[in-house]
């Protein structure tokens, strides 16, 4: 049985939720996700969010002895990590049960990252295969530096991560190019931009 | 990467061929005496007077103690298993491993990515997946796999502990006893094991003889074994490395002073 089988989420198999992404390098991603969630909802409370982190792991690897210094390929490894924990315990059980769910972040981000730090992009499409595709997707514009908040989101820990290792990234070139990659999901079609600040209107698009 | 930065990644490895170290890997399932013959052979260098350093399955520092508390509680799913290992073993490599190569250092690994490999796949996860997930592979020079029956290994680990949930596949079993699903597990691990050894080439080490024979048979084969350049597929792991090390560059011009 593959994993996808077990978590319910086989392309043959009845998935009868629907699934949305709110990706970004902005630290704005978890308010636009609250938009969506609500904008899903229609009225009716939100649907649930997953969130980045959800198993702890960055958590407690920020924890343990401050930042560690890690590679892009190692940090990229523990993303997929914790999104298979949230595939199992929030993603798959909310798909199952017929509802909406928004994953925020959720493949697009870690990709984006991976590749302003120089990873092969078919490395990452090959080790995220594991993630259904989602029916909607959305990415949230870079907000202003002043805005960011060490530690508290993907990239944040990304971005700290890298540069505590020995290799020399640049954090804001680390943020343009992730952006630059998100950009041109958006140029292909795959994903849809939702402007920091705006009320939940494109969200609904994403309804049923 | 370009063909031509693969070029001269590939000239400024055939540089450090001589004076590189070698990469030995031990393999095989528990229970098989792997660690008893690496230990025996580090000695042995070691009165060669071959610079040796051991790197052990899942050792590293920052990211061994996240897998520890997740075994202990049991809620590892195959895939977050499989994963978590896997950055075990990269940080391993880009920290441990390749930096002593690199030095001249040879380097004994107590198990290598074909545990994660033959664990992972006996869990039932896509073989290709596996491969991709441990990308950029770095190749031993040498890849010894101590082979033992399923039974041979339950007996030697029974004779000494109770084996672990995670180590007896309890996970996928479904079977409470740890002992029997260990049985029906290890079983599983070997067969993916043999596959491993019959298409990667490993030495298969009759890990049912004395302790003495299997030694001499080792150093028999590291004495006989000729240095070769790296393989191409070690190119990218080590162009991925050096391009992380304060080289800042993934041109191999700027790495090359590294």
């Amino acid at each position: 049985m593959t994993g996808r089988e077990r978590r319910g989420l086989s392309a043959s198999g009845p998935v009868r939720g629907r699934l949305v992404a709110v990706d970004g390098s902005s630290p704005r991603v978890a308010a636009a996700a609250a938009l969506v969630a609500r904008g899903l909802a229609g009225g009716a409370g939100r649907a649930p969010v997953s969130a980045w982190d959800s198993s702890g792991i960055f958590t407690e690897l920020m924890a343990a002895d401050g930042v560690p210094g890690l590679s892009a390929r190692t940090l990229t490894l523990l993303y997929a990590a914790d999104l298979a924990f949230r595939l199992r315990w929030q993603i798959g059980p909310a798909l199952l049960e017929g509802r909406a769910v928004v994953a925020a972040p959720y493949v697009e981000t870690a990709k984006a990252l991976a590749v302003a730090a120089g990873l092969p992009r078919v490395w990452l499409d090959e080790l995220f295969r594991f993630a259904p595709r989602p029916d909607a997707s959305y990415h949230v514009t870079p907000g202003r530096a002043r805005d960011v908040k060490a530690g508290a989101s993907y990239v944040e820990c990304f971005v700290a991560a890298a540069l505590a290792g020995p290799q020399l990234l640049d954090a804001a070139r680390l943020r343009k190019r992730s952006a630059d990659y998100l950009g041109a999901l958006e140029r292909e079609g795959t994903a849809t931009r939702l402007p920091a600040g705006r009320r939940a209107a494109p969200c609904r698009r994403a309804r049923r | 990467m370009t063909e031509r930065d693969r070029r001269k990644w590939r000239e400024l490895l055939e540089r450090r061929h001589e004076s590189r170290g070698l990469l030995v890997a031990f393999e095989g399932p528990d229970g098989s005496g792997k660690s008893t013959q690496r230990k025996l052979f580090k000695t042995w260098l070691k009165g060669e007077g071959i610079s040796v350093t051991t790197t052990k399955w899942n050792s590293s520092a920052v990211i061994k103690p996240l897998v520890k508390v997740r075994k202990q509680i049991h809620v590892l799913s195959p895939e977050e298993f499989c994963l978590l290992h896997a950055a075990d073993f990269r940080h391993r490599v880009e920290t441990e491993i390749l930096p002593a190569l690199w030095q001249g250092t040879t380097v004994v690994a107590d198990r290598y990515l074909f545990t994660g490999l033959a664990r992972d796949a006996a869990r039932g996860l896509p073989f290709d997946w596996l491969l991709h997930v441990y990308e950029p592979i770095l190749w031993p020079d040498l890849v010894f796999y101590f082979s033992v029956s399923p039974e041979t290994s339950g007996m030697r680990i029974s004779a000494t502990r109770q084996p672990k949930y995670y180590e007896a596949g309890q996970d996928i079993t479904g079977v409470d006893d740890p002992l029997a699903s260990y049985k029906r597990f290890i079983a599983r691990v070997i067969r993916e094991y043999e596959s491993l050894a019959m298409i990667f080439h490993f030495v298969t080490i009759d890990a049912e003889r004395s302790i003495n024979e299997q030694h001499r048979e080792i150093r028999g084969h590291f004495e006989r074994a000729s240095r070769r350049p790296w393989p191409d597929w070690n190119v990218e792991a080590v162009a991925d490395w050096l391009a992380h090390q304060g080289a800042g560059s993934r041109r191999p011009s700027r790495a090359a002073s590294a």
